[in-house]
């Protein structure tokens, strides 16, 4: 009721300030940038196993995979085993933290796994690989 | 430069407004192609190191899974389901013993998978899991 009673005021006048607004927004957006962790996934499905005694593993950081032809897949690309240490060292250094996860198919052939576990296991030291399973 | 006249203030205001939009729109991005991945996993021993390999002190329980994925509890050809039952079996008869579990290069992932988490189910401790030569 007192709006009509008031002259009206000059367009100007009539803007939002959206200065406080646009700071909020910035900071979510920072927060976003900074916070996203640029995790370099391999590219294949696998066939994951259900276990009873799993593990969240986070923070994530490396994920090396073998598909069910056996084949080691790492940023999308098939790597040799030969190379993959080198591969896995090279990611270390963008991501010092993350955990690595090894998500194995079910029907890769056991020879391949325990012969990435013993190379990882060199590299990191984790005397535990941890090999992805089904997660709920 | 004397001769410009000043403005009122209110119109010194910059319009923010598509800034704003712009900002919201990486904003916007930035959420949506930000995939949330999560993993869960099973801790798997690798082999030791061939160098500081002693040979274990007490007679280990051996799970060998073959090219067929047939498993064998100390040499005894087992179902997956009675795995747990024969490695208690074998820890009863040796309390201290550690576990191997040997895979034939061939043998699948999942079934090594699986009888590591029965591992764990049946609390064992000192698991290895190793390949066999063959």
């Amino acid at each position: 009721m007192a709006r009509k009673i008031r002259p009206p005021a000059n367009s100007a006048e009539d803007d939002v300030n959206l200065t406080p607004m646009l700071d909020v927004v910035f900071i979510l957006l920072i927060f976003f940038i900074v916070t996203a962790q640029f995790i370099r996934e391999p590219g294949v499905d696998i066939e994951r196993i259900e276990v009873n005694n799993k593990e969240r593993q986070s923070p994530l950081g490396i994920l090396v995979a073998i598909d069910s032809n056996s084949e080691i897949y790492m940023n999308k690309q098939v790597v040799s085993m030969a190379e993959v240490g080198f591969r896995i060292r090279e990611l270390r250094e963008d991501n010092p933290k993350g955990r690595l996860v090894v998500q194995a198919d079910a029907d890769a052939q056991a020879g391949v796994l325990i012969e990435l576990m013993e190379i990882v296991n060199e590299i990191d030291g984790l005397g535990r690989v941890p090999l992805s399973v089904v997660n709920n | 430069m004397r001769g410009r006249t000043t403005r009122p203030a209110d119109e010194a205001n910059v319009d923010l407004t598509p800034m704003l939009d712009v900002v919201f729109i990486l904003l916007i991005f930035f959420i949506v192609t930000s995939t949330f991945i999560q993993e869960e996993a099973l801790g798997a021993e690798p082999p030791p190191p061939p160098s500081d390999s002693p040979p274990p002190p007490n007679p280990a329980i051996i799970v060998y899974v073959d090219e067929s994925d047939q498993i064998r509890v100390n040499n005894r050809l087992t179902d997956i389901s009675a795995v747990r039952g024969g490695m208690e079996r074998a820890r009863a008869e040796n309390p201290e013993s550690a576990l191997i579990i040997q895979a034939h290069p061939q043998a699948r992932t999942g079934t090594i998978i699986e009888v590591r988490d029965i591992a764990y189910d049946a609390q064992m401790e000192r698991v290895n899991i190793v390949r066999s030569a063959g």
